[in-house]
């Protein structure tokens, strides 16, 4: 049952988004894609809970009979020949060279597996805990950003511009994404990955060009361009991995010998699909696209294929001076985009970064390679796309009423969305503060990167910075006067839902942080580590979580807010005051915060947050950063040739 | 025999569980509010004043309950909530020899929820003394976190991060964090206000900032921001202390002169601008504590 399920997962996501194309009305469409999202949801809980213990392996042979390996040449092919098309359309030398090269390397690798049977047989797809759970990110989260998206497109696309595609090819390529990522996530075959890391590729390419507006259609463009040199990296890296070692299979170049050159160009890969330094451009051209193409790149999907790669090739290479170098490209990442960020007032542009920034800190854990720092990388996995999903859809909501993506004009939504500001509230809270999972993270992190000074210090340095952007973004959208109630939101239900699912989401994860940590991901790390020469000691510290008390947090938490409600009898109307502005208060009937200024005129009293451009100018940073991140990647290059 | 800390604490424990805990949580406050009363006088002293009784902190803070409660809005109230019991958590955690790293992450929280409210009214001096205080935060956070991997490298094999462990060491931990004690120092400068880094709060009402992040806290409010206060201070000179945990009073010592230190330094400094601090700090006490740090490794306690 496990193969038909796991074929399901697969196409499902893909029929239901052919359903919401195929759709005559709004209505009907809306109807296939809520199915489509529930259905996925639901295929997903039964393959976790119906998934046998340990690894099981399905082959598409077995279940088919016959050569399905022309069927994985053939969409390879098909997949690279539409990427030549479209570069064509769009007219990029580049991109078609990119083609080019993907279809030689397509050919190539068929010639070779034919001409030699390979070293290591495998299958086509490996079903294992690391697996299930990005399933279940992935099919989760992204239908509730799916269902999300039915709110938030009746509006845009009564405001979009003539040139945007229609709803129903969005809704297909959306939905349908969800099916190419949980295909990526259980691939083994490296054809089949590549044929997934392709077509979540176009997905992205067609998701950003939405809008149609030439800036839309240049950052799709340039997401195509990057991520088809990923794809190449990619396809050269199964190449090598199958003259070089004779293995076409991830398990393969875990198994093989030392698998180094294979090895670096999928982490070459994985690092243009996280958007990692200095790929980061993609990325952030990506925030032209609607809200929910953002948060479902920057969540479930995309995004998390490359931490994903990297996760599963880690454990093979413990003790590898090439996984040291991924690390530390990672730690550098984090701190960089930290940096990036704290120079920023455009609130996705934050977003983007800290993303690209908590993605380093992933790809850092998993180069530290130890079963703790592993655990961590999956826990971040997990909280990373719950609270970036909700943060992106905050943010979305908050544009479409005030009409500005400008952190400092988001000094209203406390009083007029009230619903949306405090989970986008305990969105950012959970970045930063106790007892919320992502501390907990960044806890073991610096206690997984002890061993390694060098990106401890990098992890040091960007966790002040993220403070400094968090917080400043935090006291802005806070900002409040007194009112006696706060104005009633109205918004879609499919809107609100998705807000409740995943603000809820967040806190569950910080009540459940430890005990999520014991019962998952600690057996998760032990079990991937099991067989590999490690230390003791990185084992026994995985039982040292378990001694954080978050309940006395929590319990101080909840007697701060029992004061607080205890003092709430003081809180009246006419015990209000105005700010201090030095005495000089305009003295109105309504609260105001004027002052008189020059000649008695009331003028604004009004402050913004340190951004700093003069030192973290994006363009300055950029250009540094980016030279020492090739250099990084560099260092890897020649790490693997021995140099 | 009641010079190290391991007796005192198996004594206490012994009488009875948890009690070291409510001792330190009540005594807390009280040790800070005195050391607080000792700065003032000395201060004064300095400048030629008699200055106030050394109770005087407290008598404020009752003063400041009777006062009408005046506010803004409810939810930087809260905040003033969230600093208090963080503060008072971070005693309870050290009290039960919890992990410091945590310690510290709880204690960073404490100062965020200070700055949050600050940040939650629409006061121009409260919110740049905010903007401020992140700063600060910027410039402190990367060295305190640096001492604590100091700490736990200086614990025997394995290594721990638990503050017991700490207490258990059997050798001074200035011996093996010699440069992180002035590194920890000017971190204590920023915390305490004190110049040359006294930016988001001043002391002072003549400043431009009149007083910063707490200035539109009132009353019972400011009460509670005060305490608050003194739970810090008491934490602050208490870390200063463990660099002798081998014996209490050695430690103690340590940090009564870095008291001293401190209020020196505020009245002979002049106060200096935000980015001359992050320059400093980053710069300065951040190499030292780098330095101390790879010295470590490099005697391979890595």
């Amino acid at each position: 049952m496990g193969e038909w399920l796991l074929i399901l997962l697969i196409l499902a996501p893909v029929a239901f988004g052919l359903l919401a194309w195929a759709a005559p009305g709004d209505r009907s469409r809306g109807w296939a894609v809520t199915v489509g999202a529930l259905a996925t949801i639901a295929l997903s809980l039964v393959f976790a809970v119906t998934a046998k213990t340990g690894e099981s392996w399905i082959s598409l042979a077995d279940l088919f009979g016959g050569r399905t390996e022309w069927l994985a040449f053939g969409l390879e092919l098909l997949i690279a020949i539409v990427v030549a098309v479209i570069a064509v359309r769009v007219r990029s030398r580049l991109i078609l060279a990119l083609a080019l090269v993907q279809i030689g390397l397509a050919v190539a690798e068929e010639w070779f597996s034919l001409r030699a049977a390979p070293a290591l047989p495998g299958a086509d797809f490996r079903i294992d805990t690391l697996a299930i759970v990005m399933v279940s990110i992935v099919s989760i989260i992204g239908s509730i950003i799916a269902i999300y998206a039915l709110g938030y497109m009746k509006h845009h696309q009564a405001h979009a511009p003539a040139t945007a595609q229609g709803s129903g090819r969005f809704f297909f390529v959306l939905v349908g994404f969800l099916g190419m990522m949980n295909g990526l996530v259980l691939a083994d075959n490296l054809r089949w990955l590549t044929i997934f890391w392709e077509a979540t590729t176009l997905c992205s390419f067609a998701l950003i060009g939405h809008d149609g507006t030439p800036e839309s259609r240049k950052n799709a463009r340039l997401a195509l361009l990057i991520n088809s040199f990923g794809g190449v990296a990619m396809m050269l890296g199964s190449l090598l991995a199958l003259s070089g070692s004779g293995v076409e299979h991830l398990s393969g170049i875990t198994a093989a010998n030392r698998a180094l050159i294979p090895l670096a160009f999928l982490a070459l890969a994985a690092f243009t699909k996280s958007a990692q330094l200095p790929f980061q451009s993609w990325l952030l051209g990506a925030m032209v696209a609607p809200t929910p193409v953002s948060a479902l790149l920057h969540s479930a999907t995309m995004v998390k294929a490359g931490v994903y790669l990297i996760l599963r090739l880690a454990p093979g290479f413990t003790g590898s001076r090439v996984m040291f170098a991924i690390a530390l490209a990672g730690a550098f990442s984090f701190a960089a985009a930290a940096a990036l960020a704290v120079g920023q007032s455009n609130a996705k542009k934050v977003l983007a970064y800290s993303t690209i920034s908590n993605l380093g800190l992933i790809i850092a854990c998993a180069g530290i390679n130890t079963p703790l720092a592993y655990a961590t990388a999956m826990m971040l996995l997990l909280f990373h796309a719950i609270v970036k999903a909700l943060l992106f859809l905050c943010v979305g909501t908050i544009e479409q009423k005030i009409g500005s993506r400008d952190i400092e004009d988001m000094g209203v939504v406390m009083f007029e969305l009230p619903v949306t500001t405090l989970m986008a509230l305990v969105g950012m809270a959970s970045m930063l503060t106790p007892p919320f999972g992502m501390l907990v993270c960044k806890w073991m992190a610096i206690e997984s990167a002890i061993a390694s000074p060098l990106i401890l210090l990098f992890l040091i340095l960007g966790s002040a910075l993220t403070l400094f952007f968090w917080a400043k973004w935090l006291g802005r959208i806070q900002t409040v006067s007194y009112h006696a109630t706060l104005t009633r939101e109205k918004l879609p239900l499919s809107i609100l839902s998705a807000e409740y699912i995943l603000g809820g989401g967040v806190v569950l994860t910080a009540i459940m942080g430890i005990p999520l940590f014991q019962i998952l991901f600690a057996p998760l790390a032990v079990q991937t580590y099991q067989g590999i020469v490690i230390s003791a000691e990185s084992l026994s510290i995985l039982d040292s979580v378990g001694g954080l008390d978050i309940c006395l947090i929590m319990l101080f938490i909840a007697l701060a807010a029992i004061a607080n409600m205890l003092t709430g009898r003081y809180f009246k109307p006419e015990r209000v005051r105005l700010p201090f502005l030095s005495g000089e208060n305009v003295v109105t009937d309504a609260r105001t915060f004027r002052f008189r200024g020059l000649k008695d005129e009331p003028d604004e009293a009004w402050t913004t947050a340190l951004y700093l451009d003069t030192v973290f100018t994006e363009t300055k940073i950029t250009q540094w950063t980016n030279w020492l991140a090739i250099l990084v990647l560099l260092t890897m290059f020649a790490l693997v040739v021995g140099i | 025999m009641w010079s190290d800390w391991e007796t005192i604490s198996a004594f206490i424990s012994q009488a009875c569980p948890g009690l070291l805990t409510v001792i330190m949580v009540l005594a807390a406050p009280l040790v800070g509010a005195l050391l607080m009363g000792i700065d003032r006088k000395i201060t004064a002293r300095i400048q030629g004043r008699i200055g106030p009784p050394i109770l005087q902190p407290v008598y404020d803070v009752f003063k400041l309950f009777a006062k009408e409660p005046l506010f803004l809005n409810r939810l930087y109230i809260f905040y003033a909530w969230l600093y208090l019991a963080f503060m008072i958590l971070v005693v309870v955690l050290l009290a039960m020899g919890q992990d410091i790293l945590m310690v510290l992450f709880v204690h960073a929280f404490a100062t965020i929820a200070l700055i949050l409210g600050a940040m939650s009214v629409r006061s121009p001096y409260s919110r740049i003394g905010a903007s401020r205080k992140i700063m600060q935060m910027v410039a402190y956070e990367p060295i305190l976190i640096l001492f604590v991997v100091g700490i736990y490298l200086s614990t025997p094999h394995p290594h721990s991060f638990l503050a017991s462990a700490v207490m258990q060491l059997k050798q001074p931990l200035l011996f093996t964090l010699p440069l992180l004690l002035p590194a920890y120092f000017a971190a204590v400068v920023i915390k305490m206000e004190k110049s040359p880094f006294d930016v988001s709060s001043g002391h002072h009402a003549h400043q431009e900032l009149i007083r910063g992040v707490t200035i539109e806290y009132s009353g019972p409010f400011l009460a509670l921001i005060e305490i608050a206060h003194f739970y810090e201070v008491f934490i602050l000179f208490l870390i200063m202390a463990m660099f002798w945990s081998t014996n209490l009073w050695i430690g103690a010592g340590i940090a009564l002169a870095g008291f001293f230190a401190q209020i020196l330094v505020d009245n002979a400094s002049p106060r200096l601008t935000t980015f001359w601090m992050i320059r400093f700090m980053w710069a300065g006490p951040m190499l030292l504590a780098l330095c101390n740090i790879i010295w470590l490794y490099g005697m391979g306690r890595g």
